[in-house]
């Protein structure tokens, strides 16, 4: 690669920038009569500034009247549209061969193709399974961008304000101390994260599934890194973990998913036992895409607080 | 006739639940300060919340549902009273004028406001 461009990577100066920074340091240096035309000059310009930006207020003022009459034209046009759009749906309930072929097929044969009680489970999980698969990538990115932006790394932190972080949680934000906040943790965080568990495992039952039941795991965390400490958490909840549950819940639904798609697609049968409808063991594939899902979404919720809280996950800071 | 008492009983319930909601609601949106809206909320959020549910639990009978509702009480009574609890302490650990809010027997007002000039000075708040 070159070196220039290595160079701009790494956030350094161009040569001819840090000869025009050198020579901006000599000013001092050179006659006063200069310096006052230089000054001169850039008073000049910073009038005329002044005077284009007095020019485009009122440009602005007077355009102002067509673009409230854009926005309310506009506004008006897209209530219209939208309000036809209502107008012409079909009727809630009335059988309409054009809209309602794929519901029908859903309602009537979801749950002997699914095996799962709940259809929207069985939508979201199987038939729909690719579409649900972009949003447990899209949580992790979104994870990922937020490491990258907040973590509290070399590059991220100015020189000489490192522990910048650490002071102002500890200053105000650190609860784990006191005795209320310990008690209240122990009593409320199982319960929550039994109840997250049980969303989980119950998605192809009743209402709930991967991403509520994350969700209810994922503030369970969070309450047990408030109450406790982050030094207690971190014990068992580290970057590298964090990673490697991510990475494998992932490509487990990318891999089953993959494996489904393609046995269907090709007329065979993907050998995937259904169970009886109502239990937990049921579904087919659905309970462990939930639970994968699950610990996706369990993760970025810890690792987004974590991460805004004090700009790491699992304790270790570079 | 035993059906139309129990009605009576959880529309009283239910009445004074209600009226418990509304003063919470005017007392978080009309007071100033941080302490009396945290009492206001706390109000709705503990005895209010139980009246709720009490009249509910009256109204369902002796059941499975019943106990749901019990563990709901208690779900709340742990965490409500807790947050009020934290938010307050944040208050009273932050706000350098605290002081010129509290009005208390056997202290004269002055030196309340000279223990906010303290705080500001010295950064840290002592305890009253």
């Amino acid at each position: 690669m070159n070196s220039r461009f290595r160079q701009w990577l790494d956030g350094g100066l161009d040569e001819a920038e840090m000869i025009r920074i050198m020579d901006a340091s000599e000013l001092p240096d050179r006659p006063r009569e200069e310096i006052r035309q230089e000054a001169r000059q850039k008073k000049e310009e910073f009038l005329k500034q002044e005077e284009i930006q007095k020019e485009i207020l009122a440009s602005r003022e007077r355009t102002r009247w067509f673009y409230i009459f854009v926005a309310v034209l506009s506004c008006v046009c897209l209530i219209g549209v939208l309000l036809g759009l209502v107008a012409h749906l079909p009727r809630f309930g009335v059988e309409n061969p054009l809209t309602m072929e794929v519901v029908t097929r859903y309602v009537e044969e979801g749950l002997e193709e699914t095996g799962a009680v709940n259809i929207v489970s069985g939508m979201i999980l199987d038939y729909r399974a690719f579409d649900t698969l972009g949003e447990s990538n899209v949580l992790f990115t979104a994870l990922v961008c937020v490491l990258i932006l907040l973590r509290a790394d070399r590059k991220n932190m100015q020189a000489g304000r490192e522990d910048y972080y650490k002071i102002r949680s500890d200053q105000y934000y650190d609860l784990s101390h006191d005795a209320i906040m310990r008690f209240a943790g122990m009593v409320l965080m199982p319960c929550i994260v039994l109840y997250g568990m049980y969303v989980i495992l119950n998605g192809q039952n009743g209402p709930g599934g991967g991403f509520s039941g994350g969700a209810v795991m994922g503030a369970g965390l969070i309450l047990s890194a408030a109450a406790f400490g982050f030094d207690t958490v971190d014990r068992i909840f580290t970057l590298r973990l964090s990673n490697i549950i991510t990475f494998v819940s992932l490509s487990f639904y990318s891999l089953a998913k993959g494996y489904v798609f393609f046995m269907g697609a090709n007329g065979y049968d993907n050998h995937i036992p259904k169970g009886t409808p109502g239990a937990i063991l049921s579904g087919g594939m659905i309970l462990p895409l939930d639970i994968a899902v699950g610990i996706v979404v369990a993760c970025t919720m810890f690792g987004f607080y974590s991460l805004f809280r004090r700009g790491c996950i699992g304790g270790k800071t570079e | 006739m035993l059906a139309w008492i129990r009605f009576f009983i959880v529309a009283a319930i239910m009445l004074f639940a209600l009226s418990l909601f509304v003063s919470e609601l005017l007392g978080f949106y009309r007071f100033g300060f941080v302490m009396n809206r945290v009492h206001a909320a706390g109000i709705g959020d503990t005895l209010g919340l139980f009246s709720v549910i009490l009249a509910l639990m009256i109204a369902e009978g002796i059941s499975m549902v019943t106990l749901k509702l019990l563990l709901l009480v208690l779900f709340m009574w742990f965490s409500s009273p807790t947050s009020t609890h934290f938010v307050s302490q944040i208050e009273y650990f932050t706000n350098p004028s605290l002081y010129s809010h509290v009005r208390r027997e056997g202290i004269s007002e002055e030196e309340l406001s000279s223990r906010d000039t303290e705080n500001k000075e010295g950064g840290e708040s002592a305890p009253l």
